[in-house]
């Protein structure tokens, strides 16, 4: 065998690394004992590993931030927007007064009737409805209730991103 | 929730103190021109990428959602930039880089024959420019797999697996060329 399978060259690099775990270590230990191969690859990759580990960071010119903070002064600047908060405050608004609205509609029994609809009575020619048209029957309280729910979810999740979160996180930076 | 000692510093820049920035710049400049210089692959170049990618960041700090490190999201600004002046300049890069190839080829006698770090830069050459940065960024210590991906564009898995993809291959490079230059001393 003249190279070795991509789940020994894994188990090499995570041995150099020192994330293999410590039953496998003892084995590949075992193992290198005995197989030159792996030996000879090992230190090829360690060949490698090493020089990485002496890498150092590039240095950049020293008047580096001085021409940055040179050129920020054309930029513009970052001011923070408020917009998209604001607005998610006021929709949060909204959607609660709907709620409000729509509870107090369904508590004074606006909804308690059902509403049906149905097409035999409408005035079409005999020669196209040749059968009875079943009809549908809702109730009105029922679809705003379904409303209500959906606005409240709508509500929670304004209520997380536009209150709740930068809230937390600007006490967590306290 | 992280907790990064960058972000005191930018509520003051966001409050009005733009001279906070310098303080932020200096924190990062080094990895930031490391990184342009690992995909640049150009001194010059890859300090005005990175000087770019500190205004854009600046211009874009209202737009930072703190999810995750500062550094984490000025690195890929920096990854961004420095692929578009790559992409901007191939042109440019294409002649440099077959220029280099030509005289490593003909200036081989003036290479110090000992000096391995030489021949990993030579051999990073042939990796493409995340493998290069994730590379990077790994054998720095700073970061996680995860952080990494995020300045890459790519999967957690996926870094893993080309790190070590590119470690096996550098390691293959540099044995052909140590290999090479035994057969010609």
């Amino acid at each position: 065998m003249n190279r070795l399978s991509q789940a020994q060259e894994d188990i090499l690099l995570e041995y150099l690394d020192g994330t293999l775990a410590a039953p496998a270590k003892i084995k590949l230990e075992e193992e290198l004992r005995v197989n030159a191969l792996l030996r000879l690859r090992l230190d090829e990759l360690r060949a490698v590993h090493t020089i990485f580990q002496h890498a150092s960071l590039a240095e950049p010119s020293r008047d580096f931030t001085a021409r940055v903070m040179q050129k920020l002064d054309t930029a513009p600047s970052p001011t923070p927007s408020r917009w998209p908060i604001r607005n998610a405050i006021f929709l949060l608004i909204g959607v609660l007064t709907a709620i409000g609205a729509a509870a107090l509609l369904i508590a004074s029994g606006v909804f308690d009737g059902s509403t049906s609809i149905s097409l035999n009575d409408s005035s079409l020619p005999q020669k196209i409805i040749q059968q009875e048209i079943p009809v549908f029957t809702f109730s009105g309280k029922l679809i705003i209730n379904i409303i209500i729910m959906l606005n409240i979810v709508v509500g929670w999740i304004l209520l997380d991103r536009a209150i709740l979160r930068p809230y937390f996180q600007r006490r967590m930076q306290a | 929730m992280i907790l990064d000692p960058d972000l005191p510093l930018i509520d003051r820049i966001l409050a009005g103190e733009q001279n906070v920035f310098a303080e932020l710049i200096n924190r990062h400049k080094q990895y930031a021109y490391t990184i342009a210089v690992k995909i640049l692959q150009n001194r010059p170049e890859a300090e005005e990428a990175a000087q770019d990618a500190f205004i854009k960041a600046y211009q874009n700090l209202a737009g930072f959602n703190r999810q995750a490190r500062f550094s984490t999201w000025l690195y890929r600004i920096v990854f961004n930039t420095s692929i578009s002046y790559k992409r901007k300049n191939n042109k440019v890069f294409q002649s440099i880089e077959n220029t280099v190839i030509v005289y490593n080829h003909e200036g081989e006698v003036s290479l110090e024959k000992t000096d391995k770090t030489r021949y990993l830069n030579q051999a990073m050459m042939k990796l493409n420019e995340a493998d290069r940065t994730a590379l990077t960024l790994f054998y720095l210590d700073e970061f996680s797999l995860d952080e990494i991906a995020d300045i890459t564009g790519m999967q957690a898995n996926t870094v893993k697996v080309r790190i070590h993809r590119a470690r096996q291959r550098l390691a293959d490079e540099l044995k052909i060329l140590l290999n090479h230059e035994a057969l010609t001393l």
